[in-house]
């Protein structure tokens, strides 16, 4: 078995050690956001008497709410959060001299557990595509799609956890790129909500591909050479923050004092 | 052939100062002050294959800086070093196959799974072959005695026990030069004594170059044939550990009926009292209670007993040599005379 596989395996039967914790952090992180735009959808269309928000009814925007719960589980993780304090902690050197990359190591151990709820998250949608007549191989891609959106939240997260080897304090930086993740990747609100005039903040980050993305191909509001350019440019985003990582970490590494021991 | 070589190899840390209190922490918010400190000053040696060298000093001295040095972790800041023919800095994948560190203070295994699962990620990792697996496990397994641990979580075995699993986790690869830093840290006498005589065994069988850290000089006498000694970054010694003692010297320990004071002793033998050593509590070394330590060339023993016999009871006597712990304590301190003398 390739090292790769063998970290994939590993970082799952870490992740399942803890049964309660496993199974409450499949639903868990979703929850709150759907939550809150179930309750502000009710307050403009119920309490309010709207008919419409840009072009959205009230079925469409519960439809929206729903369907991106199944995205919003797949994307984000905390291994960039860990990447920062191996590198503030000296625990890096544990993986630095092993014949492995660091960085791609400590994103496919910490994957493992999130690609087996993005399987739960594909079985219940399957199921429920089923039942309401939504197209399941939209499903199925719109998933491939909040996958890759996985990778570029980690590559993203992995090239500012670099200004751990200069500052050893890089987790402000990373808790910022999370809240500007929950604006614009649209698990709070359909990015088509933005003024027009702002339209462009999203639209020039990769975090729309996260989950408003996924849930628009999945629900049919995006054609398939919309979804195709999407993932077009979800793999642009992966080579250049590849390469970006490549280059940051190789900077950051000459500054690494190892700390401890 | 030299499996090691170091030349004048300097190594320092810039760390940010910060001063205490409330005014301390604005100031770094703000101007943030910035200290210099030398880990390592001009070190050179080598190393032979096969060699298991000790590596002593105080905290602070170096030891772990050294290391991390030889294991690629970290660069120079100047000067050379080459293990196994190569900058370590470069980590190549052929020399991280060859390698192994092992930090007593540092888990290298992860916590919330078995060994037996770790392992298999080691194997998968190193890309050994699954027959040479099984059997290097096995082997290490039966020289630490802990086949029936394998499948309990790492966060549940004792430190003992984890140390002797990081160890199998950091020699399932065979590398060819191990770094050791304070394996035996926190171990009790058993444990340790088992560690110790595993990693004479593993010397011993596969020729690997070794190099080991450690505050416990039970570690240091009993495994290595090579001492190296650093202070404040430098290499104040690198021989055998028998080169430490002075030659013809030795320790003669007396127990006595009277209580004299060391200035006492001196008068009455002759002997310096910075060479009497007295167990009445205020000294932290080991000596039996009621004791008196002189520190002494052949030559003096006789003359210093007799004298010793005529202005007092002598209850008990024996002769050793000195152990290395006392040397090396000797060393230090005079050393740290010599600098205090230098400053001022």
């Amino acid at each position: 078995m390739s090292w790769r596989l063998a970290a994939l395996k590993n970082g799952f039967q870490e992740d399942a050690a803890y049964r309660v914790e496993f199974f409450l952090s499949i639903f868990s992180s979703a929850l709150v956001p759907a939550a809150i735009q179930i309750i502000l959808w009710y307050a403009l269309f119920q309490l309010g008497g709207q008919t419409e928000v840009a072009g959205w009814s009230y079925a469409q925007l519960i439809q929206y709410t729903l369907v991106s719960t199944l995205f919003t589980q797949v994307r984000g993780g905390d291994h960039d959060f860990d990447l920062q304090e191996m590198i503030r902690t000296g625990s890096l050197s544990n993986y630095l001299l092993k014949p492995i990359s660091a960085v791609e190591f400590v994103y496919l151990r910490g994957v493992g557990g999130r690609l087996f709820v993005a399987l739960v998250c594909l079985c219940i949608g399957t199921l429920a595509f089923a039942a309401f007549g939504f197209s399941i191989p939209r499903l199925w891609g719109a998933m491939l799609l909040a996958i890759a959106g996985n990778v570029i939240h980690y590559q993203i997260g992995a090239v500012l956890a670099t200004a751990a080897f200069l500052w050893e304090e890089a987790y402000s930086l990373l808790m910022v790129k999370n809240m500007l993740v929950q604006l614009l990747s649209g698990e709070l609100i359909p990015l088509n909500l933005f003024p027009v005039a702002s339209q462009w903040i999203w639209k020039s980050t990769p975090f729309y591909l996260y989950v408003y993305g996924p849930t628009q191909y999945a629900l049919g509001n995006w054609t398939h050479s919309e979804y195709l350019h999407g993932l077009g440019m979800a793999l642009a985003w992966m080579m250049g923050l590849s390469v970006l990582i490549r280059l940051s970490w190789g900077w950051g590494i000459r500054k690494y004092s190892s700390l401890g021991g | 052939m030299h499996v090691i070589e170091v030349d004048r190899v300097s190594r320092s840390f810039r760390s940010v100062k910060k001063k205490a209190g409330l005014k301390g922490t604005l100031e770094l918010l703000v101007k943030p002050e910035y200290q210099e400190s030398q880990a390592l000053q001009e070190v050179s040696f080598s190393i032979e294959a096969g060699a298991f060298v000790g590596l002593i000093g105080a905290n602070g001295a170096g030891k772990t800086t050294l290391l991390k040095i030889l294991s690629g972790l970290i660069p120079a800041s100047s000067g050379k070093a080459r293990v196994l023919g190569v900058d370590p800095f470069e980590r190549t994948l052929d020399f991280r196959r060859s390698i192994s560190l092992v930090m007593g203070q540092k888990a290298q295994l992860w916590w919330d799974l078995p060994a037996v699962d770790a392992f298999d990620l080691i194997q998968a990792i190193y890309e050994i072959p699954k027959a040479k697996y099984q059997e290097r496990l096995h082997t290490l397994a039966e020289l630490l005695d802990v086949t029936r641990l394998f499948q309990t979580q790492i966060r549940r075995l004792s430190l003992g026990e984890r140390m002797k699993m990081e160890l199998i986790g950091a020699l399932l690869h065979w590398p060819k030069v191990i770094f050791l830093d304070e394996p035996t840290i926190g171990l009790d006498v058993l444990a340790a004594h088992k560690l110790r005589e595993f990693l004479r065994e593993f010397n011993h069988r596969e020729k690997a170059t070794i190099i080991l850290t450690s505050h416990n000089m039970d570690d240091i006498e009993r495994l290595c044939s090579r001492v190296m000694i650093l202070r404040s970054g430098k290499m104040i010694y690198d021989g055998k550990p028998e080169g430490l003692t002075k030659k013809g010297e030795r320790q003669l320990s007396v127990r006595l009926l009277e209580k004299p004071t060391a200035e006492e002793l001196s008068r009455q033998t002759g002997v310096a009292s910075s060479q009497i050593v007295l167990a009445n509590g205020e000294t932290e070394e080991e000596i039996p209670e009621g004791s008196v330590r002189f520190t002494l060339g052949n030559e003096q023993i006789v003359g210093t007993l007799q004298k010793l016999m005529q202005s007092y009871q002598v209850i008990d006597m024996s002769i050793h040599e000195p152990d290395l712990e006392y040397v090396i304590q000797r060393m230090y301190e005079s050393g740290e005379s010599n600098e205090a003398k230098g400053s001022t």
